[in-house]
């Protein structure tokens, strides 16, 4: 079993060696986790491995049986907030501050970012540069999104 | 066989047919048959067009078929806010759709920066023509005069009683579109200042699903009962299958075919899971053979042409030679190259495919879903009226998705099958099988006068053919004897006034390496050589090299006048001329793109000694793209130009060996990562009266020679070849 965004999800042993990725995607059927890169390089498939962010594709199904997966759709139901509607005060920023151009690679960039802040609730500008750095956005959106990390870090304190 | 430049022949077709290379192609599927090739849409729209694209709900919602293709450039939200500003209505009451192909005539294929530029005025024509054609239905239904149904947000009101849209459609009706008509006249024509949605910074409806993961992009489409598949695909240009044996491919569970069809260099394998695919690829054995020529690496070298005067090209040859050397009293001679770079969009592409007795279809994003249509069905040997293409939301673009290789692969798949095939490409994949931007190689020559103006400018250029780079053979070769690419040649007429001769030429040649649309296409290439030798000059003469540019924009009138005042902007911005730490180095570069949209970038480079790296810390930008229809969208396309800038002038090159590229992935093909990002400073000048222009390329070119000569500045080493760093300044 694996505890996937709060539910336990049944994983046949014949899947143990496909990457934890391809098993969210085409096997839990939930898209939201984007490849990239296959090779760990560009932090698409940022999930949250007891709440640790991780990146899927790195991962096998086996390293995570036993274990909380988070991921981009169950990103809203960590945050101690309620109603079906709410968002997770870092998607809540993203939107504030307009970032996405594609939006390939938001999920993921929102999963590391609400991983860093969960580890330093109040990062300083180097501190949300260098913690981010793993994640590549194509479309150029960097500074509006250290922006919105700044902004969930603000809002989250007040 | 070795390359000998010396043995160049003038004739590049014979050249080529003598290596070998004329039959490279994009993947081993490109080889549509027919006697015309299946080519990309590029008429542009017309004013009627734009009626078919927008109609009314019953319920007075407005449906817009809008008829850009969305990879984050917001051209589907900046026309939205069009067809607001004409029928009153709110950014809740507009649904805009990815038309289906069957839905709408072809469009355009979406490619530079066009959306709001060319398709804003039939947009809005349309628009207002349903608007008119739904006063006279109030009219109709109120019995008062046509001029007596005013203007009100959702309808109309008439004798003081207002009528939404959704009254005015018939009982039976589901949809309600209007006639073109000529005689409207746009209220984004006509705009006083007063506009309900033009100017305002509408976010994306698509917002809140991006940021949860529910977005569909073409990696996400699922249908009923679909397969999975994947290709052997040559391992080098040009390669041909010359063997697959099968050890047991079909032994793993969940295979459902193993293709092995030699004579038209397909190998695959469709399984009913797409876990099992890797393995069975792994039990097919393919050899490839290839011409065992290579290309050389130095072929586009524009010494190699200059010296013989061996230019396909003549962009232009204004004035006179020898009373331009007469004049010149400071030259600068210099070459300049660019490197070949990958799209390296963030999503590598995917399609499913279902190839059926009546129909096929294809889920897949795309910038030319026509192109895509037109090729499966040349594929399949099917009508096109037979092939319905459903375009999903791109993870990017960048010119890089004119062509869905995917589709075409898993429409051959799914016909062998028959049933639904999903091809998904992995990033070595996206690397290796897309075409490329291609590498620049320029030579300057350039004179000042006594009085410090430009007497002479000789720009020589040679490249690869970018509009035209996907043109199969052997349809190539007759196109290039009669055509020059305008892509490879965009941004080489430079703005600044030249007094006595002009001249820039080019050559567009073919290698074998596929090349094609890439941001900007020859923009940034162009842009970095013309404005490194504007700086060259600016400081062969001791000037300023703002004032110095500015000084060489007088005489072209209100271009000039426009680019000089950007220029003068981004001075203030940056406060030009303020002293700065011995570690930084500020530069300036200006640029038009497609002759409308004009950019100056100020870029601010530091040099740290100790950790012997050169970063971009802070870029400011000032652009004149007439009407913004959309601040906060435009703002965020400079943002990713001047990214796009720094990457370009400081990371971004793809060599190539034996005919495949040497990267990859993003370990070896680097791209800008957050910690590398500058501060930005973006302001909009808006011209008043000009129109909406091009925005999604316009920056990028100047800000990669902005980058380029603050280095200069803050080194007194001039980068001639990107991308540059540390050592290839040989700072030390």
């Amino acid at each position: 079993m694996i505890k996937l965004n709060g539910k336990q999800v049944p994983v046949s042993k014949d899947l143990y060696e496909i990457s934890l990725l391809d098993f969210i995607r085409d096997q839990v059927l939930l898209k939201g986790t984007k490849y990239g890169c296959g090779q760990g390089l560009c932090g698409a498939c940022t999930i949250h491995l007891d709440g640790i962010a991780r990146r899927a594709c790195q991962l096998n199904v086996a390293d995570a049986v036993g274990h909380e997966v988070t991921t981009i759709e169950g990103l809203a139901g960590t945050s101690g907030e309620t109603g079906s509607d709410d968002l997770h005060p870092v998607q809540k920023a993203w939107i504030a501050e307009a970032v996405p151009q594609c939006g390939y690679c938001q999920p993921g960039q929102i999963m590391t970012a609400a991983a860093l802040l969960r580890e330093k609730p109040q990062p300083d500008a180097d501190q949300i540069r260098a913690g981010m750095n793993g994640n590549i956005c194509r479309c150029g959106t960097y500074e509006r999104i250290h922006r919105a990390v700044a902004r969930a870090a603000r809002e989250d304190q007040s | 066989m070795t390359y000998t430049p010396q043995t160049l022949d003038h004739s590049r077709r014979r050249f080529l047919i003598k290596t070998g290379w004329l039959a490279a192609g994009v993947t081993a599927l490109t080889s549509c048959s027919g006697l015309i090739p299946v080519l990309p849409t590029t008429a542009n729209p017309k004013d009627e067009d734009g009626s078919s694209w927008i109609q009314i709900l019953a319920d007075g919602r407005v449906r817009f078929l809008c008829p850009r293709m969305e990879m984050g450039q917001g051209a589907t939200i900046g026309l939205s806010q069009i067809v607001a500003e004409e029928l009153g209505v709110t950014q809740d009451q507009i649904e805009c759709l990815a038309p289906d192909s069957d839905q709408l005539g072809p469009f355009k294929m979406t490619v530079g920066s066009e959306g709001i530029a060319r398709f804003s005025g039939p947009v809005a024509m349309g628009a207002a023509g349903l608007r008119e054609h739904f006063r006279q239905l109030a009219a109709d239904k109120v019995l008062l005069p046509f001029d007596q149904i005013e203007d009100a947000a959702g309808g109309f009101t008439a004798a003081g009683n207002f009528i939404g849209y959704g009254e005015l459609v018939p009982d039976q009706a589901r949809i309600i579109g209007a006639e073109y008509r000529a005689d409207v006249v746009p209220r984004f024509a006509d705009r006083n200042g007063n506009s309900r949605a033009i100017g305002k910074s509408w976010k994306s409806p698509e917002l809140k699903n991006i940021v949860t993961g529910q977005t569909i992009y073409s990696r996400d489409i699922a249908v009923p009962d679909m397969l999975y598949g994947d290709i052997v695909r040559p391992p080098r240009y040009g390669a041909t299958l010359k063997e697959a044996i099968n050890r047991g491919a079909e032994t793993l569970p969940g295979v459902v075919s193993v293709v092995i069809d030699e004579a038209n260099d397909l190998v695959a394998v469709v399984a009913k899971s797409p876990f099992v695919l890797a393995d069975a690829l792994e039990k097919i054995e393919t050899t490839w053979q290839s011409s065992p020529d290579e290309i050389p690496d130095d072929i586009l070298d524009v010494s190699l042409y200059r010296t013989r005067g061996d230019f396909e090209h003549s962009l232009m040859d204004e004035g006179s030679a020898r009373s331009a050397d007469k004049a010149a009293i400071a030259v600068t001679s210099a070459n300049y190259t660019t490197s070949y770079m990958a799209h390296a969009a963030m999503e590598p592409r995917a399609a499913v495919a279902w190839v059926r007795e009546e129909e096929v279809e294809i889920w897949c994003g795309c910038q030319d879903p026509y192109f895509v249509r037109g090729r499966v069905a040349a594929l399949l040997k099917r009508d096109q009226k037979e092939v319905v293409v459903h375009p999903l939301r791109m993870g990017g673009g960048f010119g890089g998705r004119v062509l869905c290789q995917p589709a075409e692969e898993a429409a051959v798949l799914s016909a062998r099958v028959g049933m639904p095939v999903r091809v998904q490409w992995d990033r070595e994949t996206e690397f290796q099988h897309n075409y490329f931007q291609p590498k620049f190689s320029h030579a300057i020559d350039s004179g000042l006068d006594e009085a410090g103006h430009i007497a002479f400018w000789r720009h020589d250029f040679v490249s690869s053919p970018i509009i035209f780079g996907l043109v199969p053979s052997p349809f190539a070769s007759i196109l290039d004897a009669f055509v020059a690419d305008e892509g490879t040649a965009r941004g080489a007429d430079m703005p600044y006034d030249v007094s006595e001769h002009k001249r820039v030429r080019y050559s567009d040649i073919r290698t074998g390496i596929p090349t094609g649309a890439w941001r900007g296409l020859g923009a940034a290439p162009n842009t970095f050589a013309i404005e490194s030798t504007m700086d060259e000059l600016a400081y062969s003469a001791g000037k300023d090299p703002l004032a110095f540019r500015l000084s060489q924009l007088e005489n072209n009138g209100g271009n000039s006048k426009r680019l000089s005042e950007v220029l003068r902007r981004v001075g203030k911005m940056a406060d030009w001329g303020k002293s700065v730490d011995k570690n930084l180095g500020l530069g300036v570069a200006a640029a038009v793109y497609k002759d409308q949209t004009f950019v100056a970038v100020v870029a601010e480079v530091r040099i740290d000694q100790q950790r012997e790296q050169i970063s971009v810390t802070s870029l400011w930008c000032a652009q004149d793209c007439g009407l913004v229809v959309n601040p906060d969208q435009v703002e965020n396309q400079v943002l990713g130009n001047l990214i796009w800038g720094c990457g370009m002038a400081l990371k971004e090159k793809l060599t190539f060996n034996e005919g495949a590229p040497g990267q990859l992935n993003f370990d070896s093909y680097e791209v800008l990562r957050h910690v590398e990002a500058p501060r930005t400073f973006i302001e909009l000048v808006e011209t008043p009266g000009a129109p909406p222009v091009a925005v999604g390329e316009s920056a990028f070119a100047p800000a990669v020679a902005a980058i380029a000569n603050a280095a200069f500045a803050a080194t007194g080493k001039r980068p001639r070849q990107l991308p540059f760093d540390y050592d290839s300044l040989q700072i030390q």
